[in-house]
């Protein structure tokens, strides 16, 4: 009972680490069309910036809220000077992404060099249920996740701002015709995706530690994660998230992690194939 | 006035009467103005490429004449990636696939032969060439035809990340499976062997490369060339409109997929043989992506671009790596993205027109016409 409440909880926090991770891949992905290859590379910085922050003595909870604002502002800046130009071309945009996260990776990889960097958490300890325990900072970003996810789905389907937002991303010649600024619109939400992929490295920092190739890790998982939940809407790529998710971190329960590890990607691409729209087709939040 | 009106009106009937006549002329001029700048046009493009072609044979036939020894080496490796570029170059840069997950095929046939050498002792290149051939197309065959057949088409994105997960689960399932050596991949593996000679890295190697390179590149151009090309670059420009003309455009693309695949394949096992190991990187996203750099560079679309941006990008790396290992890989991320923003189709089109090339088809028929009169 105690193992599989353990095994349970480790599921969930996979998952929920994953559809942290998308949510920021999602929406750029997902709703602008943009297969943002530097989005790994966002979430490299988070962590980076939590880094930095705890080595110069400053408490990890400011970096960890730094993160997302300038993560997101570096965003906003790339999309005006290089990301704009991809609207028209998927593929040239993939590259083109490719070698802004290659940019960013390297020079990371120059800064900490070749090591692997540990950042404490926050919210050390953990929380005892009985004769069970379970991670505190683990539990913590379970429930910052859901926070987040909560958060996102009211802003763009409750506000006026995730209205426009969402207009400009479905019909761009309509949202400017009804007087909507499209370009501003694209940045922000471009820095919106990218805000979300700093706070989710900077979390995760903790438990994976710092290393030049953390984000490589989560992209490929990521887009896979989308394409199941289908392109088009916010909520496809999260669902699409927690499925992968909980798959890759439950498949190695039951068998070796070798084949566990190769059969979420078999599984998922099959998946893919036989239902291009995804999990949750169509428009909408 | 009214005389200048009567002229007017004269050479009004006189057009109207020799109406035909004059149009026969205007049609005339207009042709010859046409053939003209088609032979112009199709001769300014015609000087390039050949040219362009010429000297990079004569520079790799003195190559090892000129090269130390180590160099030698180097440029062997760096011949073997313009060979798995080509098959890249193929797939993207003339059938409009994108192959993220090209290095599943070379690192495939990579592992194939260093297993054929390592559990049956079997190193003669009469078997383990066309073997690693084989592996490479026997891989994109069913990849290919998994992510590109079926009732319907399937969408660019789905392709290229289809070919992105397949290249990173199979370094995954190499890194963790202990018959292939797991993280460490396969270490020395025997020389590759023609019956009682041995090949060893050096001149002999390298001339084989690159005889082997001449032919498969000979082969890719006449096949681009071909009224198949013809079919293939229209779908990279409009896949709709080949598939109204009747193409199956789907089985056209798995069957250039699969010709990649193979070229792959055999670049992967040349490869295995002349590092003498394999490693999981080898299948993996790295070299996947490392072969969309070199492409890009060189110029997607034609074949002695992918040859010639390998060689740029692997000799700057080897030239700068020793004092400048840090920044060397910024310093590419910026030059490819400056090259995908300004100058998309590489470097090549600094001196090869467009007309060259798409290729100029059915050129040689409008010359023989200009030449007769």
């Amino acid at each position: 009972m105690a193992n599989a409440f353990v095994a349970a909880f480790e599921i969930l926090s996979f998952g929920a680490i994953i559809v942290l991770i998308v949510l920021g891949l999602g929406i750029i992905a997902s709703m602008m069309g943009i297969f943002n290859f530097a989005q790994g590379e966002f979430v490299l910085l988070g962590a980076y910036i939590t880094y930095l922050a705890y080595a110069n003595g400053l408490p990890i909870w400011a970096g960890m809220i730094a993160a997302p604002f300038l993560v997101g502002a570096l965003g906003f800046v790339l999309e005006a000077l290089i990301i704009r130009r991809f609207y028209a071309a998927p593929i040239v945009a993939m590259l083109g992404t490719y070698a802004l996260g290659l940019i960013i990776r390297e020079s990371v990889r120059g800064l900490i060099g070749g090591f692997y960097l540990t950042v404490p958490e926050p919210i050390g300890g953990s929380i005892d249920i009985g004769t069970m325990h379970i991670s505190a900072w683990r539990f913590t970003i379970i429930v910052i996740t859901l926070l987040v996810m909560a958060g996102c789905y009211l802003l763009l389907s409750r506000t006026s701002f995730g209205l426009r937002m969402r207009a400009t991303l479905e019909n761009p010649s309509l949202a400017r015709a009804s007087g909507i600024s499209t370009p501003l619109m694209y940045g922000a939400t471009f820095a919106f995706g990218s805000a979300l992929a700093g706070l989710a490295g900077a979390l995760i920092v903790p438990v994976f530690s710092l290393y030049a190739d953390l984000g490589i890790r989560f992209l490929i998982q990521g887009f896979v994660a989308v394409m199941v939940g289908g392109v088009g809407s916010f909520i496809g790529p999260v669902a699409g998230a927690g499925v992968i998710g909980t798959l890759s971190a439950a498949l190695p329960w039951l068998m070796a992690p070798v084949v566990a590890d190769v059969l979420v990607f078999v599984l998922a691409i099959a998946f893919i194939k036989l239902r291009p729209q995804g999990l949750i087709a169509g428009k909408g939040v | 006035m009214p005389k200048s009106m009567s002229v007017t009106r004269e050479a009004i009937a006189g057009d109207e009467a020799d109406e035909a006549t004059a149009e026969r002329v205007a049609a005339g001029q207009v042709k010859e103005l046409v053939k003209q700048h088609v032979k112009e046009h199709v001769k300014a493009g015609r000087k390039v490429l050949p040219i362009v072609e010429g000297a990079a044979l004569v520079a790799a036939l003195a190559a090892p004449l000129l090269l130390q020894d180590y160099l030698t080496v180097f440029a062997t490796r760096v011949i073997i990636l313009a060979l798995f570029a080509l098959s890249f170059d193929l797939v993207w840069g003339y059938a409009g696939i994108m192959s993220f997950g090209q290095a599943l095929f070379f690192g495939s046939a990579g592992y194939g032969v260093a297993l054929l050498a390592r559990d049956l002792d079997i190193t003669n290149i009469f078997l383990v060439l066309p073997a690693g051939t084989l592996i490479g197309l026997t891989f994109a065959l069913l990849l290919g035809g998994f992510l590109l057949l079926g009732r319907h088409p399937s969408s660019v994105i789905f392709v290229s990340l289809g070919t992105l997960t397949g290249s990173y689960a199979a370094d995954r399932l190499a890194r963790g499976w202990y018959y292939l050596g797991g993280q460490n991949g396969i270490p020395s593996i025997a020389p590759m062997t023609a019956g009682g000679y041995e090949f060893s890295e050096g001149p002999a190697f390298y001339y084989l490369v690159l005889g082997i390179l001449v032919v498969v590149y000979l082969l890719c151009r006449f096949l681009v060339r071909s009224q198949f090309g013809l079919a293939l670059a229209g779908l990279r420009e409009n896949e709709q409109r080949i598939a109204f003309f009747g193409y199956k455009a789907q089985h056209l693309k798995a069957i250039i997929f699969a010709i990649g695949g193979a070229i792959a394949g055999l670049a992967g096992s040349l490869y295995a043989f002349h590092e003498g190991f394999v490693w999981p990187n080898m299948v993996g996203v790295v070299v996947s992506t490392q072969v969309v750099l070199y492409v890009l560079f060189g110029g997607s679309g034609t074949l002695i671009g992918a040859v010639i941006g390998t060689v740029i990008v692997e000799g700057v790396s080897f030239w700068l790596s020793d004092n400048y290992r840090d920044i060397w890989p910024i310093i590419l991320g910026v030059l490819l993205l400056l090259v995908i923003l300004f100058r998309p189709l590489g470097l090549i089109s600094f001196v090869l027109g467009e007309r060259e090339r798409v290729g100029s088809f059915g050129a040689k028929v409008k010359e023989k016409q200009n030449a007769a009169p």
